[in-house]
């Protein structure tokens, strides 16, 4: 569904990603772990061409992408992506942040993204929040916005970046038992998190970037019983 | 009532027929310079934001010329370079000079809205495919200008007392006409003292609307 073929990606002279070789299976659920400035970040923003990188391959569902030549807007479109900090539009309501890029990308009938919103919302728990704007919403109902945003366009994959880290811990859950939900349904997931509860119960494999490298690729049991790497090990004692 | 009061009163209702219909003036000459204006400023906030260095410089370059020169100097200039070229009545040569004045400050006031909004507005619009002029048109745009309207309604205050300046051309705006009424009456003082007051009262009821109109803002605060 998602391939990485040696990705590499500087910032001047700052090399974050050096060769990132990565396949996420359809319906496959990877949760991203490492240390702050470890690249988690740079690595999904590079799967949507938030950033461009400066070699490798990134194929999206079999097509292989380029950077220059492709219409990367129609890319972005089929890759969601939710961020740390919500960014849902303030100016809009819950129910026009939703239908906002149906509309523009997809051309969708208004009437028609408005009934899929109401179902995203209702999917989110959300039902009764469509008209108010997203100041009036805790953390964790901007955020299930957010995915209900995201889900609205359809996307084959979703990338999420820490997520749940700008919550009140009390809100946490919440956003969890939406991506759980995600999952179970068969989305295919990247999740940048610290919730180490939801990486045992949710992922498929959970992948520990050192250094713009991926050193340990394996799944939760694994991963957190025995991994091969000393960094990994560390770092599973720091979080747990 | 002492003395002055007494003349006072009788200058202003001797000349508010004149002056009034100046005033309808200064506002005409006011509306299309802030409107013109706005134009010219989102154009050049546009050119300042692109990533292309030429198109930066241009923006630069006029914003510092206009910032740099007496408004004055700007009138007079426009007003015999224009009328060079093409004919112009003077009202229309003073609001030109007006917008291409204020466009510079205006300019700056939308830049400096448009890179004020969070760069995770335009970062999430673009995640959901919408193209940069639909993120530019859609999102961070009607964020931007609801942030300018506060600095855009003290550059129109700005820009109402600047019109005064578009006497040197001869257009019968409210400075004009007091100028006229004090050299044919002898009564300077008084003259001036009451088209200071015309000003004052402009202004203050413009600034009057701009708070009304930031409270609503804040309390539909989103
Ligand atoms: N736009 C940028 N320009 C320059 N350097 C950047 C940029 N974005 C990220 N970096 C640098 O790249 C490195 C990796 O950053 P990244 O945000 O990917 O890390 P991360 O693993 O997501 O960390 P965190 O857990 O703190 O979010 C850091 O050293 C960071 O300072
Ligand atoms: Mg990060």
């Amino acid at each position: 569904m998602l391939t990485a073929k040696n990705i590499h990606k500087s910032f001047g002279e700052l090399e974050v990603l050096k060769g990132i070789d990565l396949q996420v299976e359809p319906q496959e659920v990877v949760v991203l772990v490492g240390v702050s400035g470890s690249g988690k970040s740079t690595l999904l923003r590079c799967f949507n061409f938030l950033e461009m990188i400066n070699s490798g391959e990134i194929i999206i569902d079999g097509k292989q992408i380029n950077g220059k030549k492709d219409n990367l807007n129609k890319i972005r479109a089929e890759v969601g992506m939710v961020f740390q900090h919500f960014n849902l539009f303030p100016h809009k309501t819950v129910l026009e942040n939703i239908i906002e890029a149906p509309i523009q990308v997809k051309k969708k009938k208004k009437a028609d993204a408005i009934k899929h919103a109401k179902q995203l919302l209702e999917k989110v728990g959300l039902s009764d929040k469509a008209d108010v704007y997203p100041s009036k919403l805790s953390g964790g109902q901007k955020q299930r916005v957010a995915i209900a945003r995201s889900l609205a366009m359809e996307p084959k994959v979703m990338l999420f970046d820490e997520p749940t880290s700008a919550l009140d811990p009390e809100l946490v859950s919440e956003v969890l038992a939406v991506m759980k939900q995600l999952a179970e349904e068969g989305m295919t997931m990247v999740v940048v998190t610290h919730e180490m509860r939801f990486a045992k119960e949710v992922a498929d494999r959970i992948i520990m970037l050192d250094e713009g490298r991926i050193i340990e690729s394996a799944d939760p049991k694994t991963f957190f019983e025995n991994p091969s790497h000393d960094r990994t090990r560390q770092f599973i004692q720091l979080v747990e | 009532m002492p003395e002055i009061l007494v003349t006072l009163y009788e200058v202003l209702k001797r000349t508010y027929p004149g002056f009034l219909d100046a005033v309808v003036i200064t506002l005409q000459l006011t509306a299309v310079g802030v409107v013109l204006g706005c134009l010219l400023g989102l154009f050049f906030a546009l050119l300042k934001l692109s990533k292309s260095k030429p198109l930066q410089w241009i923006a630069n370059i006029y914003i510092t010329v206009i910032r740099g020169t007496p408004l004055i100097v700007q009138i007079t200039f426009l007003y015999f370079g224009i009328v060079e070229f093409v004919t112009l009545s003077n009202f229309w040569a003073g609001a030109i000079a007006l917008g291409v004045h204020n466009g510079a400050y205006i300019a700056e006031i939308f830049r400096g809205a448009i890179q004020g909004i969070d760069k995770g507005q335009s970062e999430a619009s673009s995640s959901l495919g919408m193209s940069k002029t639909q993120t530019m048109k859609r999102i961070v745009f009607p964020q931007a200008l609801k942030r300018s309207i506060p600095p855009l309604g003290n550059q129109f205050i700005i820009a109402l007392k600047d019109s005064s300046l578009v006497y040197v051309i001869g257009v019968a705006e409210l400075f004009s006409i007091a100028n006229r009424e004090a050299a044919q009456s002898f009564q300077p003082f008084e003259t001036y003292l009451v088209v200071g007051l015309y000003y004052l009262v402009l202004v203050m009821i413009f600034s009057f609307l701009l708070r009304l109109y930031e409270n609503k803002l804040d309390v539909d605060k989103d």
